[in-house]
């Protein structure tokens, strides 16, 4: 039996779609859905904001679809183990919390050399932790080779009503940078294949994208 | 006339019986008061009273009710985001073949025009004939996808209207202007002077890519939106139209829309080929499948590099972005498009290289395919090997890790661009072989020039070879660095290979024919495969770029609160993305059934018909006039 030129068309037409749906079922399958809000209370401990600052970087903060931690080799962004150690000794007079809010409210402000700008400005959308959160994601940073100092009750001057004055259990503004900005501090720690290297010229990177 | 009637009478009673079925359906639903013994003494029920209580109630209700504005509906079964999904899927198909048709209608057109060989013009008449249907279903899914945004995301479609109002005149009246062209351009079709007639085309193309410039603007603007203020007030519309992502989608979209309008092309020029009578028709349709194939490989080698830079601007925009595509819930996407990119590649190669069969003299060339063969499907290979694979427990043990330890050096980025620029550079050597098939140059520099061809193969794939070796051990700055070398040796090759072939075989003498129309049947089943792969391929990349934004209907300005905020998995994904194509086929089909009546002789009653209409008294109404 002859089958009619437009049924083999059909078929053909049938089975190169099912084929690549066949494709699409055999790849793993995954709904992701709008990171889930954690619960922070202001009476936290350190141990238990590390914890919940561990969650943020995983599901909200969406930290590690970038960031790695020990993973070596050539990296697209700066790995953080150990970051706690680099961030306290890497600019004079300036804590490792000092790096880490930085690093989080003005991620432009200076580029670890050896990485292009990438990371977004973390308080503000489509990220949009907020002071609490935020936080919490200090105090895991902290675990990261030292150990958590920051509190709930701890005053970053990015924060909303900052007033970017330095006092007893609160962090001092960065001083001023070469170009009239924030100092160089690092976004993040260097990866561990620039470990040692002199670090450049803050950069002025290109400005943020617009939001 | 015994058999048509008892059909007729059997057809008559099936139907009864579905009406008696329908009918006692519905009364048993009908409401029927319960049943209660009859009492001595009927107590009379206030029902009427209660009614209309009721009613009273309800309509003080209504008229207190205030104002709310509804920031979802749902559509019924399905679901709003897949109603609006498949809306724009076949929205953006149609509109596709139409604004890519006319562009190398143009162009062949010109061509006949110029060197006045006739058979070009009518190529460009029969393309066109697929145009006037397309269009209607373009716009007829267009009001669809419109009144699905404002019926369905009343909310958000109010805030797109913010951004965006200056640009809806502009976009109705260049719509009306498209409209114009295209059917003055289609009727027209030797009715003007050739210069008027090209004149058409071409106000017709700039129309035709203005739409085209406007829409993307309102959708790149939801996956890079610019030209507002932090809180999402607008700032400038201008600025909201040239956002990060939009060049590069316009540049992609351009020529995406021409592989894509080829292949569709070329799988009409297939379907009449397969049910062609005459030796003449067969040669015609496989001339014109073949100019369809060429349109549609020729765009689609560069759609590569268009695609690299639409990835780059995503990244420039936003690295979250970027990732998310390439590294996060999307990365999976990327080894499912280099199975269909895999399969393209495979397809035209086999097509061009069946294609020689039809030319005497192309037996020389012959005994290189099986290499071309190892090369394209050892590159398919490289590129849809994934970084890491789902695997059992035992299996991961068995590997030392979640990845293959050697095969995970196939999954990165280093190996799939090698393999790519490769198979492209392959895939315009086919070509080129097929290019020169029955033909010898008589240029006296023609060993010269053959040699410098070679070379220059040669060192573009060492560049894209070695540079992909190199990969492994730089920095991924340098890394990501590396493929604009490799690109541009790509490029260099093709555009300098094709210049000098074109002096090279300037006067050559011919060997032999192509015998048009004598080829083997299976390639115009390559040719409609090639047109379902393209549009599927358009369906999934359509998909990435529409679900990068996850649960953000405008990325970092207005979140996605409705039911549909999550990505859906890559399996329901590609469900979704196979409906919207066999539909899209379906209808096409339709289109090439009625593009095909055109040529068909007008209906006349059949002899008999024809003999009772001749007898006495059953002649037609106004015969006697």
């Amino acid at each position: 039996m002859k089958v009619p030129v437009s049924l083999r068309i059909a078929a053909l037409a049938v089975a190169t779609t099912g084929f690549y749906t066949y494709v699409g079922q055999l790849v793993p399958q995954k709904e992701v859905h709008p990171p889930a809000e954690v619960a922070i209370s202001k009476d936290m401990k350190p141990d238990e904001m590390a914890k919940v600052g561990r969650e943020i970087m995983e599901g909200k903060g969406l930290c590690f679809t970038c960031h790695t931690i020990g993973k070596k080799g050539p990296l697209r962004f700066p790995d953080l183990e150990g970051v706690d150690v680099r961030a306290k000794s890497r600019v004079p007079g300036f804590s490792d919390v000092d790096y880490f809010a930085q690093s989080i409210y003005q991620p432009s402000a200076f580029i670890v050399p050896g990485f292009n700008p990438g990371m977004p400005v973390i308080n503000k959308p489509p990220i949009g932790l907020t002071d609490d959160e935020i936080l919490a994601v200090i105090a895991y940073l902290q675990t990261l080779g030292g150990k958590t100092t920051v509190t709930m009750q701890t005053k970053l001057p990015y924060q909303a009503g900052g007033n970017g004055q330095a006092a007893a259990g609160t962090v001092a503004p960065p001083p001023a940078g070469p170009t009239g900005g924030p100092a160089a501090t690092t976004a993040a720690a260097p990866a561990p294949q620039n470990a040692g290297k002199k670090p450049e010229t803050p950069q002025n990177p290109n400005p943020s994208p617009p939001q | 006339m015994m058999k048509k009637g008892l059909a007729a009478f059997l057809a008559a009673l099936l139907g009864f019986a579905v009406i008696v079925g329908i009918a006692t359906f519905l009364l048993r639903r009908e409401y029927h008061a319960p049943y209660r013994a009859p009492a001595a003494v009927t107590q009379e029920t206030p029902r009427a009273q209660g009614i209309a209580d009721e009613k009273a109630e309800v309509e003080k209700r209504d008229k207190e009710k205030p104002y709310q504005e509804v920031e979802y509906r749902q559509f019924p079964k399905i679901g709003s985001r897949v109603a609006v999904w498949i809306a724009a899927q076949l929205h953006l198909l149609f509109a596709a073949f139409v604004l890519a048709v006319p562009l190398f209608a143009l162009a062949i057109e010109f061509i006949g025009y110029r060197t006045k060989d006739r058979r070009y013009d009518r190529l460009a008449h029969e393309f066109t004939k697929l145009l006037s249907v397309s269009f209607s279903l373009t716009a007829t899914f267009g009001a669809m996808l419109t009144f699905g945004l404002i019926i369905l995301y009343p909310k958000f479609t109010t805030y797109l209207v913010s951004v965006f109002s200056p640009t809806f005149l502009p976009y109705v009246g260049l719509f009306f202007f498209e409209a114009f062209f295209l059917y003055t351009y289609y009727y027209g079709w030797g009715k003007f002077s050739p210069r008027v007639h090209l004149a058409l085309g071409l106000g017709l193309n700039v129309v035709g890519t203005g739409i085209m410039l406007i829409a993307n603007a309102w959708l790149t603007f939801m996956t890079s939106p610019s030209g507002i203020s932090e809180k999402g007030a607008l700032i400038s519309t201008w600025d909201a139209v040239r956002n990060y992502t939009w060049m590069p989608i316009n540049v992609h979209r351009i020529i995406a829309n021409v592989a894509f309008g080829g292949s569709v092309a070329a799988a009409y020029a297939a379907f009449k080929f397969l049910g062609a009578k005459t030796d003449e028709e067969r040669a015609h349709y496989d001339w014109m499948g073949y100019i369809g194939n060429f349109v549609a490989i020729c765009a689609f080698l560069p759609l590569p590099f268009a695609g690299y830079y639409l990835a780059k601007e995503i990244y420039a925009y936003s690295q979250t972005l970027g990732l998310t595509m390439m590294g996060g819930a999307f990365s999976w996407l990327f080894i499912i498009q280099a199975v269909l990119i895999g399969n393209l590649f495979l397809a035209a190669n086999y097509y061009l290289w069946l294609g020689m069969g039809r030319i005497s003299g192309a037996e020389q060339f012959q005994k290189y395919i099986k290499y071309l063969l190892i090369l394209v499907a050892t590159c398919f290979a490289v590129w849809a090997t994934p970084r890491s694979i789902i695997s059992t427990v035992s299996e991961v043990r068995a590997m030392g890790g979640s990845a293959h330890p050697a095969l995970q050096f196939l999954g990165v980025m280093s190996a799939k661009n090698t393999a790519v620029n490769i198979l492209i550079l392959t895939t315009f050597l086919s070509f080129l072989l097929y290019r020169r098939s029955g033909k010898t140059p008589t240029v006296s520099w023609a060993k010269a020039g053959n040699r410098a061809q070679l070379a220059i193969f040669l060192v573009a794939a060492t560049i894209v070879i070695s540079l992909g070796i190199l990969g492994y051990f730089v920095e991924a700055r340098v890394r990501i660095g590396f493929s604009i070398p490799q690109v541009l040796s790509v490029l260099f090759t093709m555009v300098s290979v094709t210049v000098i072939d074109v002096f090279l075989y300037r006067n050559a003498t011919k060997t032999g024919e192509v015998r048009w129309g004598q080829i083997a049947p299976i390639s115009q089943y390559v040719l409609i495969f090639i047109a379902v792969t393209f549009t599927w391929l358009m369906g999934l990349m359509g998909y990435v770029r529409s679900g990068l934004r996850q649960h953000w209907h405008v990325y970092g300005v207005i979140r996605d609160t409705s039911v549909d905020a999550f990505t859906p998995t890559l399996g329901f994904a590609t469900r979704i993305v196979s409906v919207c194509v066999l539909l899209f086929f379906l209808l096409i089909s339709f289109v090439f059934w009625l593009a095909s009546l055109t040529g068909k002789k007008d209906w006349e009653p059949r002899p008999e018909k024809a003999a009772e209409t001749e007898r006495p008294g059953l002649e037609p109404v106004g015969a006697a006039e």
